[in-house]
């Protein structure tokens, strides 16, 4: 037998195990939920196991619809198993759900009651505390600031590394290569909150311990959007320049550099507009700002103290978000 | 007359398992202006690319001006780079730069890192910049972006970036392809220019044979990577096109 048709057949089977194990996964849980019967877990799975196998050889099977869409069939869609087996996960998806998130229209309708604290904090925001409030947010916008500053020539460098066509095509090339994008995806995928809490306890609560947190965050972030700016860049001039008898170093400052730079720009004013929302929510877990001070006056139910606060971020925001829009706007001009 | 571009028995196998040239054997004498025919993918542009080492040749040897470019690297091969202009298809200036900056870079094998890092550059290169762009008529457009300049301008941008190198030979990589015919013929005229007056040898690849009947000293054509003609321009005829371009080629006459 050929490796692709095992390989086929592989996937064909484990694409039903997983359906069927969903399934009766789901059902276990509803049931479990309901009447609370205390089951072996392993049920689940050797149920699962044991229908993929009477269905597939029944000739019913979900991974063979899935990975041979060839075998086409002329059933009205009411008459396939496909059609019938999509609604049913997707119906006992919805209900394991529900049930799970202890989803609750009647609370949302009727307690209402409970929120008008904060709502009419809201509308009857306290400007007393404006100076404290603004010198929070000020710590906020410095502190993103100074974390997308700090992360400009790390990632500047980096993202050199991570560039596919830049990078030899040897061992070590791909290595630099694979070892850089990896890290880059991994710090990326841990949220900037979890960083902070890390920081928190390594420097201390304060504005400090967020400008880090955010900081990591951008490196890893910029470092993939400024790389896969090199990797689209127009390799006509790179041509041109190192046939003119350029050095590398030559070939990347004036071939590279100068179809990079504006791209490079918008992206770190669009980081920063990021990290000046992202700072507000670090601040919660100890970065400092102005998210800190909402914390706690949040703590102390000082509603109207809150609806200051709240306002002023949302002004913040909205103010970043438009300008940091129309520089990109002029920076991306062609 | 002297040889300027010896090649002998050059081999090129790309990594695919391509053999783009099959064993090319070429002289092109000083002040020839020597024009490359032949379909697309026949091994022009591979063969152009060779010359200067952008691509690495699998096995062969080429000479120009008595070096060796095969086994050159580094500064030797830096330096025999600068004596090549090597102008494109698509001009590959940067386009958000300016016209003066985009000739200048031509000097770069010339200039040391410091000075390109900081780009200032010799007062007398300048001069040279503004020079070259006169006599392709373009010292007007010196500030302003490359994007803002039309094709043919952009190519002639190209040509004056290649003459900062004070070359002795340029190759031109299908030069007039992405030009219209009023333009092709202009680019070309420049050329043809520098080639009669200041004796720069040119090796050009055209799709247009009334071009290469025009400006040509000598055709050469790739069939498969393989050289099938090598004569005066005028020697075409109507049989040998179709042994360069197939039996259901027809010779499309654009003046």
């Amino acid at each position: 037998m050929k490796k692709t048709e095992i390989n086929s057949i592989l996937k064909v089977f484990v694409t039903d195990l997983l359906f069927w194990t969903y399934f009766f996964g789901c059902v276990y849980y509803l049931i479990h939920h309901w009447s609370g019967l205390i089951l072996n877990t392993v049920i689940v799975v050797i149920a699962g196991f044991s229908f993929t196998i009477i269905f597939s050889a029944l000739g019913i099977s979900i991974g063979r619809t899935v990975h041979l869409p060839t075998e086409k069939t002329k059933l009205k869609w009411y008459k396939t198993f496909w059609a019938w087996s999509f609604i049913a996960i997707l119906f006992l998806t919805l209900m394991v759900g529900w049930n799970m998130v202890g989803v609750n229209p009647y609370k949302f309708f009727t307690k209402f009651g409970n929120a008008r604290g904060i709502m009419t904090g809201l509308f009857n925001p306290n400007i007393d505390i404006i100076g404290i409030c603004l010198s929070a947010l000020a710590e906020t916008i410095y502190l993103a600031l100074l974390a997308t500053l700090f992360a400009i020539p790390f990632a500047f460098v980096l993202s050199f590394f991570a560039a596919r066509n830049l990078m030899p095509k040897t061992l070590l090339g791909n290595t630099v290569y694979l070892v850089i994008r990896t890290i880059a995806t991994l710090f990326r995928s841990i949220e900037a909150i979890v960083w902070a809490i890390i920081f928190s306890v390594w420097v201390g609560i304060g504005p400090f311990a967020g400008m880090l947190a955010l900081m990591v965050h951008s490196i890893a972030a910029l470092t993939k959007l400024y790389s896969e700016q090199l990797e689209n860049i127009d390799d006509g001039p790179v041509e041109a320049i190192t046939a003119t008898g350029a050095s590398t170093l030559q070939v990347w400052i004036f071939a590279i550099i100068p179809q990079i730079i504006s791209p490079y720009l918008a992206f770190t004013i669009y980081r920063w507009d990021i990290n000046v929302r992202m700072a507000t929510i670090v601040g919660f877990v100890g970065g400092g700002g102005i998210g800190l001070l909402l914390l706690q006056q949040q703590q102390l139910l000082r509603w109207q103290n809150v609806g200051l606060i709240i306002w002023m971020i949302a002004a913040v925001v909205w103010i970043m978000d438009m300008t940091s829009a129309k520089v990109r706007e002029k920076l991306l001009e062609k | 007359m002297k040889n300027v571009i010896e090649i002998n028995d050059l081999h090129k196998f790309y990594d695919k398992g391509s053999h783009a040239l099959k064993g090319i054997n070429l002289n092109v004498g000083e002040g020839e202006f020597c024009i490359l025919l032949g379909l697309s993918g026949s091994g022009k542009s591979t063969l152009l690319r060779c010359l200067n080492k952008l691509i690495d040749s699998t096995s062969g040897e080429i000479r120009i001006c008595d070096e060796d470019v095969i086994k050159a690297s580094g500064k030797t091969l830096r330096f025999i780079r600068r004596q090549i202009g090597m102008i494109f298809q698509q001009f590959n200036l940067i386009k958000n730069l300016t016209v003066l900056t985009n000739v200048l870079s031509g000097k770069l094998g010339f200039v040391s890192l410091v000075h390109s890092v900081t780009f200032s550059y010799h007062q007398a290169d300048i001069e040279a910049a503004m020079e070259n762009l006169k006599r392709v008529g373009l010292e007007k457009f010196a500030f302003k972006k490359v994007k803002n300049l039309s094709g043919g301008q952009q190519q002639r941008v190209a040509i004056a970036r290649a003459l900062m190198q004070n070359p002795s030979v340029i190759l031109a990589d299908e030069p007039v392809a992405s030009l219209d015919p009023a333009t092709a013929d202009n680019v070309m005229k420049y050329l043809g220019e520098l080639n009669k007056k200041d004796n720069i040898t040119v090796i050009c690849s055209l799709h247009f044979l009334s071009l290469a009947r025009k400006y040509g000293s000598r055709v050469v054509a790739l069939k498969d990577g393989v050289v099938v003609f090598e004569g005066k321009p005028c020697e075409i005829d109507e049989k040998k096109f179709k042994e360069i371009y197939g039996e259901e080629a027809e010779e499309v006459e654009i003046r």
